[in-house]
């Protein structure tokens, strides 16, 4: 099981600093909440988990049990799924899980349990055939994420994996999260609607790259004396 | 390694079917190059045919009659019309290529008086034209005044005596067609790798690839390999095109042709993906290719002789891959496969293919800064 930690990260781009000087911890079977309205860093934060990006400063650092990993042993078993549309529109779902077999190298019989058991949680199997480009928003984001669960991955990075997917869609996607998390892995997920940061474990509240709060979802708002994360937000926003 | 196996093709189906399948990319792989080279081969020749050329004579000169019989029934020159007063005028209307005027009183007089000077009027204005109209004049000119008066000038001891090897009737098409041929498998293949690499980036796609659990060298390969293949696919097509339209004879090894195309592919797929480290999106890398490909084309001596280029052009044209392409292609097209001639050329491709290989990998990042 993988651990990470952050230690005081900074990342700038020519003339905005998107991370200024974060350190979180990412412990494993848990599903930790990326919170923050855009522009707060919350992709740049998982890109440089995902090893996309580089810090400018400040360290990353994985570890397996208590043992520190090298991002290149941890890679094998990281999954990302992009917030940008991020599939073939030209290809199909099925050509899209092919593919994605051969990126992950998995065995055929894995792959056929694998894919079966995903398109039905997803209940995309009658789309199979049909080209992403012609799926709705929520389809989209639910074959985003078959692709990135085809593997077993120990880190699964989602950004903002429900954005713009209707209510139904989103909590049958939060009830594929919590199926994944008895398999004790590490989920870290960005998003910026406030009432899902109550569905995580962990959440970790962003602005401006700084962090504002960190913590079990309930007890921060006691906290902070807050009804809701809305409110948490409204009141930083102020200041 | 078994696996790496499996990531390339997981890459070569996946290329296909996005290539294969969208016609706009079809009609660009497999009817362009069959467009471009019909249109090269024929309309890109440095023989001229078909120059307007008016003759003004008395009705009486017989010679100068039955001359400029020789000159139209050469096959370079058609009939025009000039005026007896303003023969300028047929040029600079353009109803003329060339005026051929006889001497005041008539060529068969003026021969009469041993003393016959025929004037030619040429237009100019495209030199090579008018160079090519002047060779034509004075060769049947003299070809005629030996045949109607061998005695007369017996002529120097010394004479030519002229062959002409591995293009013996000087067809243009042997010559160019392995020329345009080899900028059409450049741009194609150069073209093709760029654009999907930056559509990849482009479309976000890129994002996935690179956090997948793959080793650098399975991305670059597997973003490679396919268009390697198709890239071959058009040479061979490109190549049985020279054959059957243009009827370009195969002197030499049809191995080495196909060794020196592989190479060649493969030089110009890293180019492409070189072009496309530079590039974030389709119009960049679009822009890039024709950055390069049109110098590059110009100075492979495809077109223009590099031996007339100055120094320092003369110096990039050296580094270029194309012209050794070309040079391969022709000669063993047309001379043959001598080790002697083709050993060289495929060395230096090698060699270049290696170190465009060697600075793309460098410059591959598997980052998004």
């Amino acid at each position: 099981m993988i651990s990470i930690e952050l230690d005081n990260i900074t990342k700038s781009f020519e003339n905005t600093r998107a991370i200024d000087g974060l350190s979180l911890r990412f412990e494993p079977g848990t599903l930790h909440g990326i919170i923050g309205p855009d522009g707060a860093g919350k992709t740049t934060l998982l890109r440089l988990v995902g090893g996309l990006l580089k810090p400018g400063s400040g360290r990353i650092l994985y570890k397996s049990g208590p043992n520190p990993a090298a991002f290149e042993e941890v890679r094998a078993n990281l999954a990302y799924m992009p917030a940008r549309p991020s599939l073939y529109a030209d290809l199909s779902i099925r050509e899209h899980l092919e593919f994605f077999k051969s990126l992950y190298q998995l065995p055929r019989d894995e792959y056929a349990a694998k894919s079966k058991r995903l398109l039905e949680i997803t209940r995309l199997e009658r789309f199979t055939e049909r080209k992403v480009g012609e799926l709705s928003g929520g389809m989209y984001k639910k074959l985003g994420l078959m692709c990135a669960l085809l593997q077993s991955p120990t880190i699964l990075l989602l950004d903002e994996p429900t954005n713009g997917v209707d209510p139904i869609s989103r909590r049958e996607f939060w009830e594929l999260l919590y199926q994944l998390l008895e398999q004790n892995i590490l989920i870290l997920i960005s998003t910026a609607y406030m009432d899902e940061a109550e569905r995580c474990g962990m959440v970790h509240l962003i602005d401006s790259g700084r962090l504002i709060a960190s913590g079990e979802p309930k007890e921060i708002l006691r906290k902070e004396k807050a009804g809701t994360f809305d409110e948490l937000f409204l009141r930083s926003a102020k200041k | 390694m078994k696996s790496s196996l499996r990531v390339i093709l997981g890459f070569l189906k996946k290329e296909f079917a996005q290539t294969l399948r969208d016609p706009v990319m079809r009609l660009f792989l497999f009817g362009a190059p069959l467009l471009q080279l019909t249109i090269f081969g024929y309309a890109i020749t440095t023989e001229f045919k078909n120059l307007k050329l008016a003759v003004l004579l008395q009705p009486d000169d017989s010679v100068m009659r039955e001359l400029s019989g020789h000159f139209y029934n050469s096959g370079w020159f058609t009939r025009a019309e000039a005026e007896q007063g303003d023969p300028e005028k047929a040029l600079y209307s353009g109803a003329a290529d060339a005026v051929l005027i006889a001497p005041p009183g008539g060529l068969t007089k003026a021969l009469g008086r041993g003393n016959a000077g025929l004037q030619l009027l040429i237009d100019a204005s495209n030199a090579t034209k008018a160079r090519i109209v002047e060779a034509y004049a004075s060769s049947i000119v003299q070809k005629y005044a030996a045949s109607r008066f061998p005695a007369r000038e017996p002529g120097p001891g010394l004479s030519f005596n002229v062959r002409i090897l591995y293009n013996p009737s000087l067809e243009t098409s042997y010559f160019m067609v392995p020329g345009v041929m080899t900028m059409i498998i450049a741009l194609i293949t150069v073209m093709l790798t760029g654009m999907s690499m930056a559509r990849e980036k482009e479309m976000g796609t890129f994002e996935t690839i690179i956090s997948a659990p793959l080793k650098n060298s399975e991305i670059v390969l597997g973003k490679t390999i396919p268009f390697v293949v198709l890239g071959m696919a058009d040479a061979l097509l490109v190549i049985a095109a020279g054959l059957l339209i243009f009827k370009v004879p195969i002197v030499g090894n049809l191995f080495v042709i196909f060794a020196a195309s592989f190479i060649f592919v493969c030089t110009a797929v890293s180019a492409g993906l070189l072009i496309s480290t530079f590039a974030r999106t389709q119009q960049q890398a679009m822009m890039g290719t024709f950055l390069f490909i049109f110098p590059a084309n110009l100075m492979s001596g495809i077109m223009f002789p590099i031996e007339n280029m100055p120094l320092l052009l003369r110096a990039v044209a050296y580094i270029n891959p194309i012209k050794y392409y070309a040079s391969l292609l022709r000669n063993n097209m047309l001379k043959g496969s001598y080790p002697v001639v083709v050993l060289p050329d495929l060395a230096v491709l090698t060699l270049m293919l290696l170190v465009i290989v060697f600075i793309t990998i460098r410059r591959f990042r598997r980052t998004l800064n």
